[in-house]
């Protein structure tokens, strides 16, 4: 018996044995009900003037980001096109170890820093954008040390 | 650590695609191991050293 030859295409195949036209229909199910979910949520928890329309506003902004977590989850990687065997052994999986050990490293600098900074002078801000600040510096700090560690392998 | 995969693998005539290809990394992982810039795992060795048939020895040297 010879080995079995796997189709590759460029969004692959379902894990749960569809096709294509499956995995990317039960992607955009899958992300229409995430979407629709934070929609509700939002509208339930904050007091907005026009509900059907915060609701609409947060499905639209959600639901590219839902449906590509979707498709990430169901979709069988060995069916994509230029997907390698073995990523953990490939440098791209020591970059991105690199990349994020230093970044949690940054970040307990920046957030002590940062905390010493809003003791000290007595600032204060809401949670959730100080939250967000700090994603957004991780988010930044882990691709700029990933992207120097490819340019200089390059 | 030095190598000698160039050696090995224009022995082959094989290029950095077919070889990662082999071995199932990327292309930059060979490149990146040719150029002593990046020290593979274990496993990799020993693929490296049984796509070659030699031993890791005969690959690697320590500097």
């Amino acid at each position: 018996m010879g080995d079995k030859v796997i189709a590759r295409s460029r969004w692959g195949q379902a894990r749960f044995g569809g096709g294509t036209a499956a995995l990317l229909s039960t992607s955009l199910a899958i992300g229409v009900l995430i979407s629709a979910g934070l929609g509700g949520l939002f509208v339930l928890l904050t007091d907005v003037e026009r509900p059907l329309l915060a609701f609409a506003v947060v499905v639209v902004c959600t639901l590219p980001v839902a449906a590509a977590l979707g498709w990430a989850v169901l979709v069988e990687r060995s069916t994509l096109t230029g997907a390698i065997d073995k990523p953990e052994d490939s440098i791209e999986s020591a970059w991105y170890q690199k990349a994020t050990s230093g970044a949690f490293g940054d970040i307990l600098l920046a957030g002590g820093l940062g905390a010493a900074v809003f003791s000290f002078t007595g600032l204060e801000a809401p949670i959730g954008w100080i939250l967000a600040a700090v994603l957004l510096f991780a988010m930044l700090d882990f691709a700029a040390r990933y992207l120097w560690l490819k340019k200089s392998a390059a | 650590m030095e190598n000698m995969l160039p050696q090995h693998r224009q022995e082959l005539g094989w290029s950095q695609q077919r070889l990662a290809d082999e071995l199932g990394v990327s292309r930059q992982t060979i490149i990146s191991i040719e150029k002593g810039r990046y020290d593979p795992s274990l496993p990799v060795a020993f693929r490296l050293a049984a796509v070659f048939q030699c031993s890791i020895e005969d690959l690697f040297t320590p500097q």
